[in-house]
């Protein structure tokens, strides 16, 4: 199966070079980065990085949030070998920093790598990811009218979200971890106001901050309710929000994350869902020393 | 008569107001349960339903619920818990310490508001 692949500010040689490394598995989809939109259905995007940093730190932002929260891969790629720190890149949304210098078999495998599906849940797992897509969904529609519909699924150990803001909870007991939502500020601001029976006009950041925290709050509160009884079961602390663009989320290791992406009126959010039980299958608690 | 409104979060305390708004009556605004209490102790008796949070920094709903009942003061003013914390054992915690109702976030205002006259006289 080809891989669809969007070559953005691409020059002809990169173009030509990138075919030549991955050969038929992959199309290559030339694009201009001002008529980019929607990113979601590409599988991988490589942007060449021609301009000053601050015109590329730019674009890769505008190309993550075309990304809607799909762990879509952004490669930021270079005929030359970059002289300053790859860092901002990195915390703008590029996944990986490239430089045609590198050795042609590095760069092969470090692509084909990024091309690797995120693994998607077990049955088992949705047992009780249906739980949080359900409330989320709730919650929303009960306190805003809107409908938030849910999209896909995806679990990553990437624990960078590239949002504005961030509601997350912490959550303990028989299953322990961390629940999060990460809006883009539009959405938030969109969804503060209904909530309040206001016009956006009236939100301001705090407003935005307690009530991305009051939605996280229910999440969790109407979820847990659902898992009375059950080893997923747990019990939560009070919300803390983050703000900033391509802000870090601290996930309990070996824990894979689930990624939930939802809808509203074409705009969308993410929940995430970093929860492991410490009951198992046959009832006792793991990971207590007696 | 006045109603407080205790969550922490500014936007909750909003949402509650406007689905008591048909009430008429005045809001008194506390972001924890100690400001319950302050406000008791200042105007407690213009004050004829409290709505409470369960979980406020400070000094939680429940721990301003047990407090107040304990009060001859304020034994008479009915409290209805408005919380995300919807288990069992919670709402019959609440209950036992003199909940007169028990409403779990998200809520439509219609509910909050029969939930209100269904169960006080105001």
């Amino acid at each position: 199966m080809t891989e669809k692949i969007a070559a953005i500010d691409c020059g002809q040689d990169t173009v030509n070079t990138l075919k030549g490394m991955m050969g038929e598995e992959i199309q290559l989809a030339i694009e201009s980065f001002e008529g980019i939109q929607n990113l979601q259905n590409y599988r991988m995007i490589i942007i060449e990085g021609n301009g000053n940093q601050r015109d590329i730190l730019q674009r890769i932002r505008k190309l993550r949030y075309a990304c809607y929260f799909r762990a879509v891969p952004i490669i930021l790629i270079n005929r030359q070998a970059y002289t300053d720190s790859v860092e901002p890149y990195i915390t703008s949304g590029a996944s990986e920093v490239l430089s045609f210098n590198e050795p042609v078999g590095a760069i092969q495998q470090i692509l084909k790598g990024y091309l690797i599906p995120n693994r998607k849940p077990l049955d088992e797992e949705m047992e009780y990811l249906n739980s949080f897509i359900k409330n989320t969904s709730n919650v929303l529609n009960t306190t805003t009218s809107l409908e938030a519909v849910f999209k896909e699924v995806y679990f990553t150990n990437d624990f960078r979200i590239f949002g504005d803001i961030s509601g997350i909870i912490g959550l303990s007991g028989e299953a322990e971890g961390i629940l999060g939502i990460t809006f883009y500020w539009p959405l938030a601001k969109t969804i503060i106001a209904k909530m309040m029976g206001v016009d956006e006009d009236h939100i301001n950041a705090d407003l935005i901050h307690d009530g991305v925290a009051e939605i996280i709050n229910m999440i969790s509160g109407s979820t847990k309710k659902d898992f009375v009884g059950k080893p997923y079961h747990f019990e939560i602390s009070l919300p803390s929000v983050i703000v900033g663009s391509g802000h870090q989320i601290g996930h309990a290791e070996n824990t894979p994350i689930a990624v939930m992406i939802f809808e509203v009126n074409y705009q969308y959010f993410a929940l995430q869902v970093c929860l492991k039980s410490k009951i198992n299958r046959k009832g006792s608690i793991t990971g207590i020393k007696k | 008569m006045k109603i407080i409104i205790a969550d922490d979060s500014k936007v909750m305390r909003n949402i509650i107001e406007n689905a008591i708004k048909p009430l008429g009556l005045a809001t008194i605004h506390a972001s924890n349960g100690q400001e319950v209490l302050d406000c008791l102790e200042k105007q407690g008796n213009e004050v004829g339903l409290i709505l409470l949070d369960w979980n406020m920094p400070v000094m939680s709903g429940i721990e301003v619920l047990e407090t107040i009942k304990k009060n001859n003061l304020y034994t008479h003013i009915p409290v209805l818990i408005v919380s995300t914390e919807s288990e069992d054992d919670k709402m019959t915690r609440a209950f036992k310490a003199g909940a007169k109702g028990y409403i779990s976030k998200p809520f439509t205002p219609e509910r909050l508001l029969n939930l209100i006259r269904g169960r006080i006289s105001l």
